[in-house]
């Protein structure tokens, strides 16, 4: 073959004219590059999948129930304090049960009470044959000794068998927050499925149509938009009855969190639909219909995607807020929310109860903000590395 | 067997001005020309004349004010948007833009497929792909450009694809709206020379618009210039450049830069001076006269009509009506 200098002139048969040199790049490999150089928006990512896996997966690794009720065992915080006495250890409840204590922390059996001696403060306690005294004249109470000097073998240790302790029920924690995740999560799920089939379409259609029909079909978003959800919330309750809590929280939530995708996806689809492509197809005689859901929706994917991350906290949020006061989920079924409101009667003594659901909300929104964070920003086309 | 393939008679456009119920613009007024089964109509102007407006009312993307399209004997003027699907089988566009007009989100496969789907040509999806490969390779494209995006390609390249897209139903009119216009020169006479083997095959009409009138003497078999809305000048393509009679014509073609320095020196300056009055509100008389050289008081009270002043050359300007009345 003769050699070809850099200057020389190419045949136009030749093959090269045409090759694509770059990469084939999709749209959405350019948003996962430019989404996994930002370190929030995967930390995002991991606390979401932390957070599935632990409502997902970890029901099936405890031997708790979040119903099941141990009233032996009521009010265990996370670490407890043992006394060594009489060749074992026991932990004193907060209404004053003695429970044995295994070396490991796991907790073995209450020990029968023989005795309330209500003028000394003190009970007594059979363990197996020995006599244990406690005096609850004293704060904290304490076992004590023949001479009535409390018995100074104290130590912490981790409670083994409820790694997050118990509420005022005796039910596990850790179990109830996973039920209550998993609540959480299918709340947020289930609201923006439905909110993004239905502000998609409806917005879709409204930007599409145009003139009145858009004007009667804002109007109307604009009127449900109005109504506070609380109210929603209640009269729907009402409606469907006592027991129906999580149904009616996503009934309301779905039927007015839409609203601003709508919004959003009506916005959209009137930018989009004066540009040339819109017209091409319309020339080609494609229907409205595949205009709409080929043309006009994919191209609105970006902002679509945002407003739903951001909105699933939101709808977590309502959740939790809306079981808080009293119209979520029934008992004995945990919601975060739920689980709050549950820690307020016991809050000075077992403030855990509190503090942990609290937490798990709040793990729950960070992990879904920084990801909503992180997609706004791998979609704006401005940031195109 | 109609010989007329595409007619349009005194078609009008005006869009109404937002927040103004009495202004309207006049994008197109009043326009009427014909184009004969298998031969190419130019339509040049310069920016804003309302040679776009033109096209797409045509298309039927706006619809008309008044007058009537009349596409292969049939009046397209007033059937609504569903009854067009089935005929625009028979007319098609290409778009100036390619950047713009090609779906961002499609691979080239799904936007050469669209016109497919839409009017289901294709029974199975093999046969589909194979209208799409011989295409692809009918434009200079390979089948490994099909799975690729359109913001993966050069201009000329997608102005191919656009291409593929528009004519891969077979269509018997195709209104290219400024195709060249975006492309670097060594492209354009690439796209143009493909419009034409493409024409040569299948005997497409085209409505072809540019602002390039050397690449328009090209294409062209009758060339028609358009001034604020207006046809002002109609006739063959060699004959409008060898002898134009319109003013404002003549101050297009003295417009044209020469290459050869010693002629351009020649050349007499006939340059049209100042800038092309609002189409909000036209001027009266004839449109051209507030920029005209030779406008005479005339041309400001009554506005010239559309004449023939032989061989089919039609004009309208009272420069040459008066001569024939």
């Amino acid at each position: 073959m003769e050699q070809i200098g850099l200057w020389d002139k190419l045949e136009s048969s030749n093959e090269s004219r045409e090759k694509l040199w770059t990469k084939s790049r999709t749209f959405a490999g350019d948003v996962w590059f430019r989404f996994r150089h930002k370190p929030t928006s995967l930390a995002g990512l991991l606390l979401i999948a932390a957070l599935l896996f632990f409502a997902l997966v970890g029901p099936l690794l405890l031997d708790h129930d979040y119903s099941q009720q141990n009233l032996d065992y009521v009010n265990m915080p996370p670490s407890i304090q043992v006394t060594h006495t009489a060749g074992s250890s026991f932990y004193i409840t907060s209404n004053l049960k003695l429970i044995e204590v295994g070396a490991d922390g796991t907790l073995l059996q209450p020990v029968p009470r023989l005795q309330d001696d209500f003028n000394s403060r003190t009970q007594t306690f059979d363990y197996n044959g020995a006599t244990l005294t406690l005096n609850y004249g004293l704060t904290p109470p304490a076992l004590v000794d023949e001479a009535g000097n409390p018995i100074s073998d104290i130590e912490t240790i981790h409670n083994k068998d409820y790694p997050l302790g118990t509420d005022g029920l005796g039910r596990d924690m850790l179990a109830r927050l996973m039920y209550g995740a998993r609540i959480s999560l299918l709340v947020a799920f289930i609201a923006a499925a439905v909110n993004m089939c239905i502000g998609i379409l409806y917005g879709g259609i409204a930007g599409l149509c145009g003139g009145m029909v858009d004007s009667v079909m804002m109007r109307i978003v604009d009127i449900i938009n109005t109504i506070p959800l609380t109210l929603y919330v209640i009269l729907i309750s009402v409606v469907l009855g006592n027991n129906s809590g999580l149904v009616s929280i996503v009934i309301a939530l779905s039927s007015v969190y839409w609203v601003d995708m709508a919004r959003v996806v009506r916005g959209q689809v009137l930018t989009l639909k004066g540009q040339e492509f819109v017209f091409a197809a319309r020339t080609i005689g494609t229907s409205s219909k595949d205009i709409l859901l080929r043309h006009l929706i994919p191209n609105a994917m970006g902002p679509i995607l945002v407003t739903v991350t951001m909105l699933i906290p939101q709808a977590i949020f309502m959740e939790a807020f809306l079981s808080f006061i009293g119209l979520g989920v029934a008992p004995p079924m945990a919601s975060l929310g739920t689980m709050c409101n549950d820690a307020i009667e016991a809050l000075r003594t077992s403030p855990y109860q509190l503090f942990l659901p609290a937490l798990v909300i709040c793990i729950t929104m960070f992990g879904f903000n920084f990801v909503g964070d992180g997609l706004r920003d791998a979609l704006d086309p401005k940031l195109k590395k | 067997m109609n010989d007329i393939m595409l007619e349009v008679r005194d078609l009008t456009k005006h869009f109404p001005v937002s927040g103004s119920k009495r202004q309207v613009v006049h994008a197109v007024d009043g326009v009427s020309f014909q184009v004969p089964r298998g031969k190419t109509l130019g339509l040049v102007g310069e920016s804003g004349c309302g040679k776009s407006s033109c096209a797409r009312t045509i298309i039927r993307i706006y619809d008309p004010t008044s007058g009537q399209i009349i596409l292969d004997g049939q009046d397209i003027t007033h059937l609504t948007q569903r009854q067009l699907i089935p005929l625009r089988r028979n007319i098609q566009m290409i778009f100036q833009d390619p950047y713009a007009s090609l779906n961002a989100r499609m691979t080239v496969r799904d936007i050469i497929e669209e016109p497919l789907r839409a009017h289901k040509v294709c029974a199975t999806a093999r046969e589909a792909d194979e209208l799409i490969y011989e295409m692809l390779d009918r434009v200079g494209l390979s089948k490994e450009h099909a799975n690729r995006y359109a913001h993966e390609f050069s201009g000329g390249q997608r102005q191919r694809v656009g291409i593929a897209r528009a004519l891969i139903l077979h269509p018997k009119v195709v209104i290219c709206d400024e195709p060249i216009s975006a492309l670097d020169v060594s492209i354009q006479a690439q796209v143009v020379n493909l419009l034409k083997q493409f024409q040569e095959e299948q005997g497409l009409t085209y409505l072809f618009i540019a602002h390039d009138l050397s690449m328009v003497r090209y294409v062209s078999d009758e060339v028609g210039v358009m001034y604020l809305g207006k046809l002002v000048e109609l006739c063959e393509a060699n004959e409008i450049y060898d002898h134009p009679l319109h003013p404002y014509t003549q101050g297009l073609l003295a417009a044209i830069p020469i290459p050869d320095p010693q002629l351009a020196r020649a050349k007499t300056a006939s340059s049209i001076e100042g800038d092309i009055p609002s189409p909000i509100s036209p001027p009266s008389g004839c449109r051209f006269h507030t920029r005209c050289p030779r406008a005479t008081p005339l041309c400001s009270q009554v506005e010239p009509v559309m004449a023939d002043v032989g061989g089919g050359h039609r004009v309208a300007c009272h420069l040459f009506s008066q001569c024939t009345p």
